[in-house]
């Protein structure tokens, strides 16, 4: 069984939050939150100055304190590593908020449209329309998927996973700088798991004992 | 899963339906039904499918497949089919959806019943129909054109990159107007001037895949460019996976791209000149010159006089120094030429044009340099050193079996550079430095494209007075501006006379531009717009709407079918089209079928097709004087006649693209150049002596032309000659880094230079404001901020977050202070497409500041281009 993963290479990130805007329209995440977000900061003084941009979505980790939080079982970790909500058994308590370490658990306080008072075309598609994870309503949280949608639509083709744009997480192809990989960490002939050993790409807050599947290259 | 059964939900439902008569907030009863059971319908949607198409949300034009759910766009996603994008997608691209879902955008056509025209005037529009509009503005356009035709002009901006510029263009000439105006001098028109006065067209790019240095003069490709999409990836996969090219990015703020650079030089504003010119000193010095190169491909050899003039016989064949003859012969038929001589003809001195560069360059004060550019010299001679080792000047290297010269260094820019009062003198430099090295189209190099010996900008201008056009391109005014000069249509409508123009201009037409706000010195352009009868087509009511007296609705990008333009990369290039998606509002005319209709009732549709075959340049395919079109069926043409593929293709794939061979890459422009018998690229360039006697002599003659140029530099009368013979000179000076503002304003009352930048959320196309996606993926997104140094904040009392005033001589803004280690100490910027002011827009479009307000004027007088970062300021807590 495969385990899916990200590595994202901070030294080509040109911080343009496309991948902000890809999983943002690919999973109908409302207006005010995210699934992924793009942090932001300088480091040194003038003229020896950085600026350091580091995208942020759920870290699938191995060990998630979310799911260990939540008092009604409504996180899991699916077969291929990925950390899921059921929609149906969450209740909003917002315990895996509190413990989630990376702050990438959002609370959907009340529905919004992008637009105050309009609902646009986008928002108005019927329940059949979208796909089951992108069914959400106020007062349950969410957050990244891995685009679990595209990866179980890929699997059901018989497709590998990653292998094209489709059957790739949202916010990986349309990264212009290329900064993003998708792969299969158990898998060592992978990009992921060659650009992990080559570069050897840390994953944030291990001391926290998460094990993120979600790679940096520093 | 743990949800409610169907029958259950049954139960709940009547329940509530019972209740239902108590509450009207009943509302969406349905969806919550739907909600219940989401969890049990299945993902079945009656239609879910992937169109390819051609974005338009900026000038990239990226090939992106729109994904339709049940007849709605349901996302944007990348086409990997296409070489330029490769797949990849900006957030701007992606956001399309609520670009074309906008509920701000006009639906119907709108006429204005408050007369009165004003930033503060609301329009009061009155909805009207099509028929209606059509009526008014054709009976309008009568009247313009039984006057003097040349009274209309007709404004188009990204216009030119929905519809295309041809059939714009076709119309103007049908209709009898030279008035067709675009906005370049915004933008990067001086690069443009600068590459066609030096090589006979325009557009550069870097040949990455080989590039080992690169110094990028802050064209910004991780923010906005054109090109970007191409830029930064390939520049992020040379840097950091291939770890093979050094970037050396110069300007003044840390910009996105110069935070991925292997190097940051946080030069003074404006004076990228004098930057380069020590470059050059430095390159000279060590001897690191492609004399080959120079001798073989450009006009450095050519022996000037002291009137600036090249000598040539009495054929008119330029002289080289012979050095076996030891005598001054054409260039074809000297056997070995002379680079670098200074010799005595006839008692009179002759140098070669490379030698008086080279004499100029050694001449400047490395202590001078140092002060003006903020620069340690040191720094700028280890880059001048790194960039001349790395040219491997003398080397090859062998691509597809053909030897090739081996150059892999390029200097580059894009607005950063000569977005100024000298912009076109400063690429000019950019270009010779490339010269120098002899990196023009070599492998690695900097390549040049479709070059054209004979283009006229290659030439004496013909600078026309009185001017043709209002925007005064290519007259005395502008002689090389090619690109019309967008910024200066307010001016002339205010006062023709002024400007000696021949008619007086009517009407004008605005299709899908914002020209009032993009520009220098808005509140003038006010005032020159007030007093015109216009319309308007865009697809939102943006400020410069706001002064029209009808306004059409527009179809968007993904409503419309257009033959769309495409950008090239060193390897490939390809031909793409638009497609109708949706048709959000159901608009029944897009920009296609409105010009038709107003041919149509004006009674020029024969020459209007006449004139859009010769636009599109249309030989087996083409439109028929009798027959009506859709854009449908106009895109069909085009395509089929441009590429010779069936348009069912283009509706499946949406592009074709084609892979350029080394030959097209490397050799093909560059054998205009080639050895005897060929022109050659101007590293020095004579025709600005000859423009200038031209301009002197017209100016001589005409007072109000000596009175614009006196306004324009602030100089007195005496003075104007010696500023003019600067601006001409035929190889760029140290002056050039020094506009107007830097030399008038006292810099201890305006201590800080004012430069300004381009966000990709926002930059191009004017309804970016109202997106509400676009507003939130990034931090400052849906608000800019007046960039600080912390320090120099903190010592004045600023702190982050404060409202700051910034003033220039013309006025003030007020906007929210941002304090980063990322900006040289006497500068600020301020990105500029924020604190939009159109009437109809809500508070949270119309966040930010918008510092085009305070921005002065002083045009480049050689390309039109608008002075963007010239302007000094003072700042203080509001």
């Amino acid at each position: 069984m495969a385990r899916y993963g990200l590595v994202i290479d901070l030294r080509k990130c040109i911080g343009c939050s496309s991948c902000v805007a890809a999983c943002k329209l690919e999973n109908m995440v409302q207006k005010g939150n995210w699934w992924n977000y793009v942090i932001e900061y300088e480091e040194g003084e003038y003229p020896n100055v950085k600026r350091i941009f580091v995208p942020m979505n759920c870290m699938h980790c191995e060990n998630p304190p979310c799911m260990k939080a939540c008092p009604e079982k409504a996180i899991y970790k699916n077969d291929y590593g990925v950390v899921l909500i059921d929609y149906s058994k969450c209740k909003g308590r917002r315990y895996c908020i509190a413990a989630c370490p990376y702050g990438v658990i959002h609370y959907i306080s009340k529905e919004k449209t992008f637009y105050d008072n309009h609902e646009t075309p986008y928002e108005k598609l019927p329940i059949k329309a979208k796909h089951p994870l992108h069914r959400k309503k106020a007062g349950i949280v969410e957050k990244c998927t891995l685009c679990w949608h595209r990866i179980e639509g890929a699997l059901k083709e018989n497709k590998k996973p990653g292998s094209d744009y489709d059957s790739t997480p949202a916010c990986v192809p349309v990264c212009p700088a290329g900064a993003r990989y998708f792969g299969d960490l158990d898998d060592p002939d992978s990009t992921v798991s060659k650009l992990i050993r080559e570069y050897k790409a840390k994953r944030l807050k291990e001391e926290f004992g998460t094990k993120p599947q979600v790679y940096y290259i520093f | 899963m743990n949800c409610i059964t169907r029958r259950e939900f049954l139960k709940r439902s009547i329940f509530l339906m019972s209740l239902s008569f108590l509450s009207n907030k009943l509302f969406s009863f349905e969806k919550e039904m739907e909600k219940e059971l989401s969890t049990e319908i299945p993902y079945s949607p009656e239609e879910d499918v992937l169109i390819p198409s051609t974005c338009a949300m900026c000038v990239n034009f990226c090939g992106i497949r729109v994904r339709r759910v049940d007849g709605v766009i349901r996302a944007i996603y990348g086409n990997p089919e296409s070489p330029y994008n490769k797949g990849h997608l900006c957030p701007k691209g992606q956001a399309g959806i609520f670009h074309t879902y906008n509920p701000y955008r006009i639906k119907a056509p709108l006429k204005r019943t408050n007369p009165k025209k004003g930033i503060n005037e609301d329009p009061l529009w009155k909805e009207i129909t099509w028929e209606e509009a059509f009526e008014e503005i054709v009976s309008k356009l009568k009247e313009v054109k039984e006057k003097d035709p040349r009274g209309l002009s007709f404004h188009w901006s990204h216009g030119k990159y929905l519809l295309g510029d041809q059939y714009t263009k076709a119309f103007c000439k049908a209709f009898g107007t030279p008035n067709g105006i675009h906005r370049t001098t915004v933008c990067e028109a001086a690069r443009h001037v600068a590459d066609e006065i030096t090589w006979g067209y325009h557009g550069i790019l870097p040949d990455l895949d080989y590039t080992k240095y690169f110094i990028n003069m802050g064209a910004n490709f991780a923010e906005a460019e054109q090109w970007a999409r191409w830029l930064d990836r390939t520049l992020m996969r040379r840097i950091y996976d291939e770890k093979d090219l050094k970037m050396v990015v110069v300007e003044p703020r840390l910009s996105n791209s110069a935070a991925k650079a292997n190097e940051w030089v946080p030069i003074r504003p404006g004076k990228d000149v004098l930057f380069l010119l020590a470059m050059a000193k430095e390159l000279i010095k060590n001897n690191f010159i492609d004399r080959e190169f120079l001798i073989n491909y450009t006009n450095a050899p050519f022996l000037v006089g002291g009137d600036q003039k090249v000598l040539k016989d009495e054929k008119g064949n330029p002289l080289v120094w012979d050095e076996i003859k030891n005598k001054a012969l054409p260039y074809d038929e000297a056997e070995k030429i002379s680079l670098d001589k200074e010799v005595i003809i006839d008692g009179k001195k002759y140098k070669t044009s490379f030698n008086l560069f080279k004499d100029y360059v050694l001449s400047l004060r490395e202590k001078e340099i140092e002060e003006e550019t903020g620069i340690p010299y040191e720094t700028i001679k280890k880059i001048a050193l790194e960039f001349g080792k790395n040219a491997r000047i003398g080397e090859f290297i062998e691509i597809e079996g053909q030897k090739l010269r081996y150059r892999p260094v390029a200097i580059y820019t894009f607005r950063g550079m000569i977005a100024n009062e000298n912009g076109a003198q400063a690429w000019r430099l950019g270009l010779i430095l490339n010269m120098l090295v002899g990196s023009i189209n070599a492998v690695g190099g900097l390549l040049i494209h479709k070059a054209d010996p004979e283009h006229k900008n290659r030439k004496p201008s013909k600078c026309e007075y009185p001017p043709s056009r209002v925007d005064l391109q290519e007259s005395v005014f502008f002689p090389y501006a090619t690109h019309n000069v967008a910024q200066q249509c307010a001016y002339t409508y205010q006062n023709p006379e002024k400007y000696g123009l021949p008619y007086k201009p009517q009407m004008a037409i605005f299709y899908a531009t914002n020209r009032i706000l993009s520009t220098s010195e808005i509140e003038k352009q006010f005032e020159g717009y007030k007093n015109l009868y216009s319309v308007n087509i865009n697809i939102v009511l943006d400020e410069t709407s706001q002064f029209a007296d009808i306004v059409l609705p527009d179809k968007t990008y993904l409503e419309d079918f257009h033959f769309s333009p495409t950008r090239w990369t060193p390897d490939s290039e390809h031909k793409a089209i638009r497609q109708e998606i949706v048709n959000a509002y159901n608009i029944p005319y897009g920009i296609f079928e409105i010009l038709w209709e107003l041919a149509k009732r004006l009674g020029i549709l024969d020459k209007y097709i006449e004139e859009l075959n010769k636009e599109w340049k249309l030989k087996e395919k083409k439109f028929e004087v009798g027959k009506d079109y859709t854009s449908k069926e106009a895109t069909a043409i085009i395509w089929e006649d441009t590429t010779g593929k069936p348009f069912e293709y283009a509706l499946k794939h949406g592009l074709l693209a084609k892979t350029l061979d080394v030959k097209k890459r490397y050799l093909e422009d560059l054998s205009k150049f080639e050895g005897k018998g060929k022109p050659k690229i101007n590293f020095y360039a004579e025709q600005l002596v000859f423009t200038k006697e031209k301009v002197f002599e017209i100016m001589d003659k005409n007072e109000n032309v000596k009175k614009v140029f006196m306004e324009w530099f602030e100089e007195d009368e005496n003075n104007i000659k010696k500023i003019l013979e600067i601006k001409f000179s035929p190889l760029p000076l140290k002056e050039h880094s020094f506009p107007t503002p830097h030399k008038k304003r006292d810099s201890k009352e305006y201590p800080f230079y004012l430069i300004t930048y381009k966000r990709m959320y926002r930059n191009q196309t004017d309804a970016h404001a109202l997106n509400p996606v676009l507003n939130e993926v990034a931090k400052d997104s849906s608000s800019n901020f007046v960039l600080i140094n912390s320090k120099i904040a903190k010592k004045m009392g600023i702190k982050d977050g404060d409202e700051v005033y910034v003033e220039s001589k013309i006025g003030k803004v007020k906007g929210k202070a941002k304090l980063t280690e990322g900006i040289r100490p006497d500068t600020v910027a301020i990105s500029y497409h924020y604190g939009r002011f159109a009437k109809s827009f809500p508070e949270y479009a119309k966040k930010g500041v918008l510092p085009n307000f305070i921005i002065e004027y002083h045009p480049d007088i050689i390309s039109g281009e608008d002075s963007f970062n010239d302007t000094k300021v003072k700042i203080y807590k509001a």
